[in-house]
């Protein structure tokens, strides 16, 4: 039950995608958001999703819309598309 | 921060506790998710220590069998959950003692998390503790064991969240550093 909940909620990300794109570390990131720097990994992995505020924010650093960053469905390959 | 600018002896407690619990102390021991559970597991069998004082004193107390018995329980009990609790905090990040401002809200969700689950198994603990009393004796309860009973009680009750917290803790996520020397090692093979 609590895990079918868990896999209806998840709450795909490219963070990580984002994050080594622009060059930033985990510890950078999460010191800019003030949050503790294993929060970025348990988003990254998909094991944390973020409040509405903290998805702003993450979106707001990265100066891209929320929807590049989160996603209710898994994001596209780079290359599949 | 005190007048004139120098911090107060709390705040530097304050700030040198939160150092360490972000630093990777004894990181040995709490490496991997069997540890913790290991950890967890030392934590509860001191608190059952305490149990068995309270048991022990209620059966044969007063006696010197019962006083030194207990207290051999006892020690034995701080000598195992000192270092347990320690541990765990530190494995937690301090998630379970730090004040909730200092902690994000993943923290604080898990926080909740881990105080909901030991509210539940000490609801548990206290209905077993009252079946057992009614089921008892009670004509002639020895203080000694009301005392070591009351401790045990406290004890359970504190200590069960961070025990529950490092029982359900995921692996947490690798370091930047240890990221960058995975990258390493997978360009040089």
């Amino acid at each position: 039950m609590a895990d079918g909940k868990a896999d209806k909620e998840h709450v795909h990300n490219r963070i990580a995608v984002l994050r080594a794109e622009r060059g930033v570390s985990r510890r950078e990131l999460a010191t800019a958001l003030g949050v503790h720097y294993q929060t970025i990994g348990y988003l990254e992995r998909g094991e944390y999703s973020p409040s509405l505020h903290l998805a702003l924010r993450i979106a707001a650093f990265f100066e891209v819309p929320v929807e590049v960053v989160f996603s209710l469905t898994p994001f596209p390959r780079l290359g599949s598309a | 921060m005190a007048e004139g600018g120098k911090p107060r002896m709390w705040d530097r407690w304050t700030s040198h506790r939160e150092e360490v619990l972000q630093s990777d102390l004894m990181q040995s021991w709490y490496a991997t998710r069997s540890r913790r559970r290991a950890l967890a597991a030392a934590g509860l069998a001191g608190l059952a220590m305490i149990w068995a004082g309270t048991v022990v004193s209620w059966h044969l107390a007063p006696s010197d069998t019962a006083m030194w018995v207990t207290i051999s329980l006892l020690g034995v009990s701080v000598v195992t959950t000192v270092p347990v609790i320690g541990a765990l905090n530190v494995a937690t990040r301090g998630t379970m003692s730090l004040a909730e401002s200092r902690l994000d809200e993943r923290q604080v969700a898990e926080r909740l998390r881990a105080f909901t689950v030991a509210h539940r198994i000490m609801l548990a603990v206290l209905v077993a503790v009252v079946v057992a009393v009614l089921a008892a004796d009670t004509e002639h309860v020895p203080m000694a064991a009301v005392v070591v009973g009351v401790i045990a009680l406290f004890e359970t009750h504190m200590l069960l969240p961070v025990l529950v917290a490092g029982w359900r803790m995921p692996d947490p996520p690798p370091d930047d550093e240890e990221d960058e020397e995975d990258e390493d090692d997978a360009s040089a093979g």
